[in-house]
């Protein structure tokens, strides 16, 4: 009986960071692009997924990425984004919950950083699965160059949130 | 604490070896005379920029239009019925960056003389 209270608890927080994740991802949309570069984006999501992975387990931030991902693309009428989000965000997710127990909390912005750089090599090898031609590797050098950047500073965010606010959310 | 130190210092090489390579891709690779253009993994035409008179391509996929226009021997994308416009966006193509176009599957890219000798 205790436990099913607990799973309701968890399952309302965990909607709650979907809700989150899922307004972050429609507001970055509305911003201006960085730079004329496919695929390269500020990531600002990514927060959540972080703060999700270091808060609860590997499965169920899974829930709240796909849910993101999924919902996501279906509000921004996208749905050739998804492929790309769904493999970048995997490959993100794996590797991100393979490292955790590596990073401290106060090393959780260098653990953002590997999940942003294999986000990003996720979505380049859909697109290069997806469009059939090797060119779309060019890019993968400067977005990863930029996802270390975008990285850093993400997870640095996410990084003060789970500093600041010890209860779980 | 290791263990640590060493996904730091890889972090840190990964960030410098892309930067690196980017610069490369962007001021330094060599330009191919020949630009390729490709939709949805079909090669449609080779062309030599530099020969071709300025005229426009028209590429459709699924029912969606894009323009490359080639003018003064230089190639870029004028017109695109994707949603982002970043292969607009990209510019001309003059780096070693292909213009690419995802939701239309359309590329435009520098032939190098490596495939081109596979593909002949």
């Amino acid at each position: 009986m205790k436990s099913k209270k607990m799973n309701a608890k968890k399952l309302a927080r965990l909607g709650l960071l979907t809700a989150l994740a899922l307004i972050i991802y429609i507001v970055e949309l509305r911003l201006p692009d960085i730079a004329p570069i496919p695929g390269m984006k500020l990531g600002l999501a990514n927060i959540v997924t972080v703060c999700a992975l270091f808060t609860f387990s590997p499965k169920e931030t899974a829930l709240i990425l796909y849910a993101r991902i999924i919902l996501g693309s279906i509000f921004a009428s996208n749905p050739s984004a998804i492929l790309y989000s769904i493999s970048g965000g995997t490959l993100c997710l794996v590797g991100m919950a393979l490292l955790r127990k590596h990073f401290s909390k106060k090393s959780i912005w260098l653990c953002s950083v590997y999940g942003a750089a294999l986000h990003n090599i996720g979505q380049t090898a859909a697109a290069v699965f997806i469009m059939r031609t090797t060119a779309v590797l060019a890019y993968l050098p400067i977005l990863i160059f930029f996802a270390c950047i975008s990285g850093a500073l993400t997870g640095l965010t996410a990084q003060f949130i789970i500093l600041r606010t010890n209860k779980k959310y | 604490m290791k263990t640590k130190r060493i996904l730091f210092i890889l972090a840190a090489a990964v960030f410098l070896i892309s930067g690196i390579i980017s610069v490369y891709l962007l001021f330094l690779r060599p330009k191919p005379e020949k630009v390729r253009i490709t939709s949805d993994g079909e090669t449609l035409y080779v062309l030599e920029p530099a020969r071709e008179e300025d005229r426009l391509i028209t590429v459709e996929y699924e029912g969606r239009e894009n323009v490359i226009e080639i003018k003064d021997g230089r190639v870029h994308m004028l017109k695109a019925d994707c949603p982002d416009h970043i292969c607009i966006e990209t510019g001309w193509l003059d780096n070693g960056l292909p213009i690419i176009c995802l939701p239309n599957r359309l590329v435009i890219e520098y032939e190098d003389g490596r495939t081109d000798a596979a593909a002949g």
